[in-house]
């Protein structure tokens, strides 16, 4: 029948995006990082495509064996997370943890690798007013620095909170949450690293 | 085929048991509502600042040279004997812009409206993230407060313009603003922090916390609206805050991202400032439509002509939205391949934005014309939104662009659509939703009065600036006198100045009004409007926790005069299809 | 906010402690540990290429960023879990993607 009411016929209501709303809000709360990194990271790409002398390869100013070792610890510090949310998941407190622990205290130790990385880089008088490249390294590293610092206060704070009991195999979307953004965290350094440290 | 099936049963509200304390309930609250209308007396407010600006200025075009009324009150270093300073003129314009756009135009429609609307219409109890929603309102009230003091500081507010183009922004020795620029980007850095959270906050909401029964196309347009705008704005938003930290940066820090001299690129800044900005410019615009398509089908009494049409055009603006941000850049010398591509997109908006056009004057095409303030409002949007989209096809056109970049032409265009459509939009909003929101009835005979003279003068004010631009007037000239080719415009100058003066009163009948109902308007009742969606169909104002027990949707957005119903000329969205009376059985 | 959310109870979530291959098929656990073992030998890979730079300059930065994509698909489908989310979610995920290759393919355009 033309024109007829659409009545609710029964049929289940719609139901998003069929994910717990915690989970929604963490990935459309990415995405909007994905943009802000892309203008950090895009503007060095533009600023070197564009340059008109030649860009010194970053070996000749960066170390990259100490990089590259931070890289890996921050790699390992994403298993520990994922490890810390399935234990979550299955109900293991202990492991929950050991894991929640683990992951802070590895976040904080690429922090403490970066701090060392800067005052060496400074030291040899390689600061963020040397040239476009010190501009854009230190604005890339250093707000990706920062979100990493953020990432470690949050996971000492559920750090806190497994070691007071707080995540079982019911309540562990807070874990798991925080997890996104610490793995996106990890995912912007495997970018950043091969774009800024290796190419 | 009208098939009847009456489950599933609402579910009773989860309501917290203890009362609130006055703080928690009025101040830091998490309540959408309270969110909504604190974001709604912060951005009348500064539309009132901007308003107030914007005065100085005509003042200052119409009779260049003159003491200000008032004037004394300035300090030397602004306005010595009450003759405004070249620079505080700058700071003016740029503040203007910035005040108008960012902290009354853009949270008026998405502050305000998504905040307190979503939830309502969506039929969910609250946003998906209360506290983060309060979060996003207290960053925005330092971010105000900061614009607001760069006045007092040294050097005075940026005066680099709304966009403040590199290099002039990024060296504080050219614009003779150091300070009065950092804290304008520390302004807008907060803004855009609170715009992300609210965003975040306004797409979880409507994606997972829909009604039982809202499905994506019974979702009212201004719900579809304000999902795109926010999407629009999660998106852009952190581009502009990573091109303002750059910029910072350059000030503070001794980088060089912007500055040619060291290699920067000032053109970068361009890129990167309208890819946020073109996306800004749709932030600003679609939501008014999404009111406007709601009061217009609610004053002609009939469904929104074109539903599905309506919502994809709405979604191909937005991602069209973001591919034309070039074409605010023509002037810069840029790639004519770029150029061109970036012509064609921006002429390609113009195919859904007269889908929406076209549907609006479709829905009202024999309708049972009511012309309450709200609809009177949204028909001024119709007509004066046309004038601006006309005018911004023009300009798409790089050759006719380049010739009127930088005048006045992009003036009147900017205020066709943003003071005619989107402030025009915002206004029949609030005459259509106050009574929801502070559970009085606005004044209708003040509000008619008051859409009258805005109206008319707005067109006195905004229409005579195309053809000065057309004529050549630049667009930040500070001394209209002494040009040759300007000599001729100056009685134009004090009409629109005239006009202005009294645009800016007839806003204060609205603030009257406004004021005045708030405490003595008559008692609204739960559906002054014969509203169809689900907002109207709860007490206004609606209580914590908005509903009774949660809404079960039936039926679309806009069923206005359905020929099923025969007592009322409307049907709620959660009226039960069992207990409509049928016309025919 | 309980009432109204839709909440999907993530299906591991009945699933007893213990092993980690036990669960319900689909929403078996990936291996973890594999998933590190393949981000540290390609970020081995990448630091070798990169040290010993046998190959032309071109060749060197295609493989670089060749690797950082699929390292970057690594975390985001095993750590992340979007290889076992509802489709939508990694739409969600992957939709700012096209703007930001738009932003910066557009504004290099203005540098050749």
């Amino acid at each position: 029948m033309a024109g007829a009411v659409t009545y609710y016929a029964g049929r289940a209501p719609e139901r998003g995006l069929a994910v717990y709303t915690q989970k929604v809000g963490m990935w459309v709360f990415l995405a909007s990082e994905v943009m802000f990194f892309t203008s950090l990271i895009g503007s060095y790409i533009i600023l070197r495509f564009g340059a008109s002398e030649t860009w010194p390869l970053p070996g000749e100013v960066l170390n990259i064996p100490i990089t590259a070792i931070n890289t890996f610890i921050l790699i390992c510090s994403s298993v520990t997370m994922v490890k810390a949310f399935a234990a979550a998941e299955v109900g293991d407190k202990r492991g929950t943890r050991l894991f929640t622990l683990a992951t802070a205290l590895i976040g904080s130790t690429f922090l403490g690798v970066q701090i060392l990385e800067y005052r060496e880089l400074l030291h040899e008088g390689f600061g963020p007013s040397s040239g476009l490249y010190g501009s854009t390294f230190y604005t890339m590293t250093g707000f990706h620095g920062f979100h990493v610092f953020s990432g470690v206060c949050c996971l000492f704070w559920a750090s806190w909170k497994a070691f007071r009991g707080g995540y079982d195999n019911r309540a562990y979307k807070g874990l798991e949450v925080l997890g996104l953004y610490w793995h996106f965290v990890d995912l912007v350094w495997i970018i950043l690293f091969t774009v800024v440290y290796l190419i | 085929m009208a098939t009847i099936v009456a489950e599933p049963t609402g579910r009773p509200v989860v309501r917290e048991p203890h009362e609130l304390s006055f703080i928690r309930k009025y101040i830091f609250s998490s309540d959408h509502k309270v969110i909504g209308i604190q974001f709604l007396f912060l951005s009348l407010f500064f539309l009132l600042a901007g308003g107030l600006l914007a005065m100085m200025i005509r003042w200052q075009l119409a009779w260049p040279g003159q003491p200000m009324p008032l004037g004394s009150l300035f300090p030397e270093t602004m306005a010595p004997d009450g003759i405004m300073l070249p620079e505080f003129y700058n700071s003016l314009v740029t503040m203007h812009g910035t005040f108008m756009i960012f902290f009354a135009v853009m949270l008026l429609l998405v502050g305000v409206f998504a905040n307190y609307l979503i939830p309502l219409q969506i039929g969910a109890p609250d946003m998906a993230f209360p506290r983060i929603n309060m979060a996003s309102f207290w960053v925005a009230v330092p971010a105000g407060l900061i614009a607001l003091a760069s006045f007092l500081v040294e050097g005075g507010a940026a005066g680099a313009g709304w966009t403040s183009y590199a290099p002039l922004s990024a060296m504080p020795e050219a614009s003779g603003v150091s300070l009065g620029q950092q804290m304008w980007i520390v302004s807008l850095v907060l803004l855009g922090l609170s715009s992300i959270l609210g965003s975040t906050n306004y797409i979880t909401t409507v994606i997972n916390m829909r009604a039982p029964g809202m499905t994506w196309m019974r979702l009212p347009l201004t719900v579809w609206a304000l999902f795109i705008t926010a999407i629009l704005a999660l998106l852009s938003m952190p581009v502009l805050t990573g091109a303002m930290i750059m910029l910072l940066f350059d000030q503070t820090i001794g980088t060089h991202f912007f500055l040619p001299a060291e290699g920067g690129q000032p053109l970068l800044w361009q890129h990167l400032f309208w890819f946020f900005g073109h996306p800004e410019v749709y932030i600003l615009i679609l939501p008014a439509m999404g009111f406007t398509s709601e009061i217009l089908a609610n004053g002609s009494r009939k469904p929104v002509f074109g539903y599905h049409a309506m919502v994809g055009a709405l979604v191909s603006i937005a991602v069209l939205g973001f591919m034309v941000w070039g074409h605010h850049m023509f002037q810069s010398g840029m790639n004519p391949l770029l150029a061109t591509s970036f012509m064609v997109s921006t002429m390609v908006i113009a195919v859904p934005s007269a889908i929406k056009t076209f549907n609006w004057m479709g829905t009202m095409w024999r309708g049972n014309l009511h012309f309450h303030t709200p609809m009177l409002f949204a028909i001024g949007f119709v007509m004066l939104f046309v004038i601006g989209g006309l005018s911004g096809i023009f300009m798409a056109s790089a050759p006719f662009d380049i010739f009127i970049h930088d005048t006045y032409f992009i003036v009147a265009h900017i205020h066709y659509v943003l003071f005619g459509g989107a402030l025009f939009g915002i206004f029949a909003a609030i005459y259509y939703w106050f009574p929801k929101m502070f559970g009085r009835m606005m004044n209708e005979k003040l509000g008619k009065v008051h859409f009258a003279l805005t109206f008319l003068f707005f067109n006195l004010v905004f229409f005579p600036m195309h053809t000065q631009g057309l004529a050549g007037m630049m667009r930040r000239l500070y001394q209209t006198t002494g040009y040759e080719h300007l000599e001729g415009l100056q009685w134009t100058h004090v009409l629109i100045t005239i006009s202005a003066f009294g645009l800016f009163l007839s806003g204060m009948l609205f603030a009257v009004n406004f004021a005045w109902s708030l405490f003595r308007g008559p008692k609204a009742p739960a559906n002054p409007w014969n509203a169809t969606t689900l907002e109207w169909q709860t007490p206004s104002p609606p209580m914590h926790g908005n509903w009774e027990e949660v809404p079960v949707v039936y039926h679309g957005p806009h069923e206005y005069s359905h020929p099923d119903v025969a007592d009322k000329d409307w049907l709620a969205q959660n009226e039960r299809p069992d207990v409509v009376s049928p016309a025919r059985p | 906010m309980e009432s109204t959310e839709t909440a999907h109870e993530h299906p591991g979530g009945q699933a007893m402690a213990g092993d980690e291959a036990g669960h319900e098929e689909s929403h078996a656990h990936p291996r973890y540990m594999l998933v590190w073992l393949w981000l540290a030998l390609l970020t081995v890979a990448e630091v070798a290429i990169v040290w010993f730079a046998f190959l032309p300059r071109v060749w060197i930065v295609v493989m670089l960023l060749f690797m950082a994509v699929w390292k970057a698909l690594l975390v985001a489908l095993y750590f992340m879990h979007l290889r076992f989310e509802p489709r939508r979610v990694a739409l969600l995920a992957a939709s700012p993607l096209p703007l930001a290759v738009l932003l910066i393919l557009a504004v290099m355009m203005e540098y050749r």
